[in-house]
């Protein structure tokens, strides 16, 4: 009988004992293997969300960054304004090709647990998202109103039909639906901008300008000339990127903490397991050296099977992050501040790879005293039953 | 996009099971059930209704209440769509013990945009649909009146919901 078959043989002989220790090892394998699917699909997802936006600059009102990563990705509303006036003033400039207003206002409804995000555009924000699609019609009148994809859904409204804002007694016409681009762009009420700011009684007011250069390597140099501005906040995509995945990194540090924590008790368990199976077979073991088994064999036999339980584990945890991937990401996603809408979890082949260098390297670590121990028992010893 | 609108279109999600349970049938539990349709019982609800239903309209989910774990009623939700934007139509049914035929405890709107937003919500409007069976007709106009004056439309998505409500819970939930 070879050494895998011994191996095997011993392992299945304590089925229970087994089954825990495989079972330990596989779920925190699928969340490692998702972790790190997920972390790596989340940094690449934000990147292209962002260049997706064809914007190279923002420019809000004085205060934090973290708000204008919040409005941009999440539509949230920033308590402060512009005036509209700074819109003047950059558009003289050369550099720049679309300057793109927008009045962002929030309609809270705790009875409905949700709020309404209006965005106050004009045709420049077209002209700057130019892989919007509409179903219907640009603003005609004051009272026309454009849904986003999923605000259509959420209404069952569509092109021709009428929203009413009970909130401010005005029927509105629906002149277009949004195709759905896979971004908070999509949970929208757009509005012409001179109609918001009626509308919101924020006249001459808007939340932010977005900015695309002629030349996004002008970005820097721009920036520094639109902060000469007062009372403006200059922000290049680039800044924001860094800003948000620094964001989300003590969150994502947090969680492969954790995630290292289960790691290493799964580890432990099979260290235990392994030392375990040694203890009660010392008599066992005893006879295989008393009947020629050199150490080299012994150590090779032990640490075989811990190979084996670590290896069994693995494949089990990616069985298990196939099949519950998109739970673990839901999960992981309550955790992570602007994580995206979006499944970011792909099974790649290089994670997989480094998933099982990762699993062989604990059944070769858990098992290796054990394996030790057991090699250098003496079989005099083992025989007097020390 | 149609396609995903008409999948959106029929879920409704019991925003207040707690408030609406407590006041509807004073409950103090409910359960949810989804219950799966097959093609003849299809075809049945949508002859009775008197229109299709969502193609992805092939399961709907009913809440049991309970009291001292007693059945007391069921509740199911439908969003339709109104006048001015998307309805959201609660409703509280009851069966009679003895004909086994479900009724109307009490109907309540829980999202809706209608400029006749406060006559839809008022007792005079939903208080008419109380003890309406799947015989009625719920036509806005005879058996039901509408909220107000221009709220024909508006009363009428309320009025189909509870109807079809009644249909579907006749079909399945009997059959269950």
């Amino acid at each position: 009988m070879n050494l895998l078959k011994f191996a095997l043989k011993n392992l299945i002989h304590r089925k229970v004992r087994t089954g825990i220790t495989i079972l330990s090892i596989g779920i925190a394998i699928a969340i490692l293997f998702t972790v790190m699917t997920f972390n790596k699909g989340y940094e690449t997802s934000l990147k292209d969300q962002i260049q997706k936006m064809g914007i190279h600059i923002m420019v809000i009102p004085i205060g934090c960054p973290y708000e204008a990563a919040s409005l941009i990705l999440k539509g949230g509303e920033i308590p402060n304004y512009l005036p509209q006036s700074v819109l003047r003033d950059i558009t003289k400039m050369d550099e720049i090709e679309i300057a793109a207003p927008v009045l962002i206002h929030g309609i809270v409804k705790p009875e409905e647990g949700r709020t309404d995000i209006y965005a106050g555009i004009d045709s420049s924000m077209f002209k700057l998202k130019n892989w919007w699609r509409i179903n219907g019609n640009f603003f005609q009148k004051e009272n026309d109103i454009i849904l986003g994809g999923d605000a259509s859904l959420i209404e069952l409204s569509k092109t021709g039909d009428q929203i009413y804002l009970p909130e401010y007694d005005k029927v509105f016409d629906v002149v277009g639906v949004l195709d759905q681009t896979g971004t908070e762009d999509d949970g929208f009420f757009y509005l012409s901008l001179s109609t918001a700011q009626q509308l919101f009684g924020l006249e001459q007011k808007i939340t932010g300008i977005n900015i695309r250069l002629r030349n996004p390597e002008m970005a820097s140099v721009v920036a520094r000339r639109l902060e000469e501005i007062p009372e403006v906040e200059v922000i290049t995509m680039s800044e924001l990127l860094g800003t948000m995945l620094s964001l989300v990194g003590s969150v994502r540090t947090l969680i492969l903490s954790i995630v290292i924590i289960i790691i290493a008790i799964s580890s432990f368990s099979v260290f235990n397991t392994i030392l375990m199976s040694v203890f009660e077979r010392k008599r066992e073991i005893g006879i295989m050296t008393a009947t020629g088994a050199s150490r080299f064999h012994i150590f090779s036999l032990i640490w075989l099977e811990s190979l084996l339980l670590s290896f069994v584990g693995g494949i089990v945890g990616f069985v298990i992050a196939i099949v519950a991937s998109h739970g673990i990401e839901n999960i992981v996603k309550r955790f992570l501040p602007l994580a995206p809408r979006e499944s970011v979890v792909s099974l790649e082949p290089e994670i997989f790879m480094y998933s099982l260098v990762f699993i062989i390297a604990i059944g070769l670590v858990a098992g290796f005293y054990p394996a030790f121990f057991a090699s250098r028992r003496r079989p005099t010893e083992t025989l007097r039953g020390e | 996009m149609m396609l995903v609108f008409l999948i959106i279109g029929s879920l409704c999600v019991w925003r207040f099971p707690d408030r609406d349970m407590k006041e509807i049938f004073d409950a103090d539990a409910y359960q949810t059930v989804f219950v799966s349709m097959s093609e003849q019982q299809q075809d049945e609800i949508e002859k009775r209704l008197g229109d299709e239903l969502d193609p992805d309209e092939t399961e709907f989910k009913f809440y049991p209440v309970t009291k001292n774990d007693e059945h007391i009623g069921t509740v199911s939700t439908h969003l339709g769509k109104g006048q001015y934007g998307a309805i959201e139509v609660v409703v509280g049914l009851v069966e009679n013990p003895e004909s086994g035929v479900a009724s109307i405890k009490a109907v309540r709107i829980q999202r809706d945009r209608e400029k006749a937003h406060n006559a839809l919500h008022s007792s005079t409007f939903l208080n008419q649909f109380i003890d309406l069976t799947v015989e009625n007709d719920f036509i806005v106009g005879e058996d039901i009146q509408a909220a107000e004056e221009g709220a024909e439309k508006s009363s009428a998505a309320v009025a189909f919901a509870v109807k079809k409500i009644l249909i579907v819970y006749e079909v399945l939930m009997k059959e269950e």
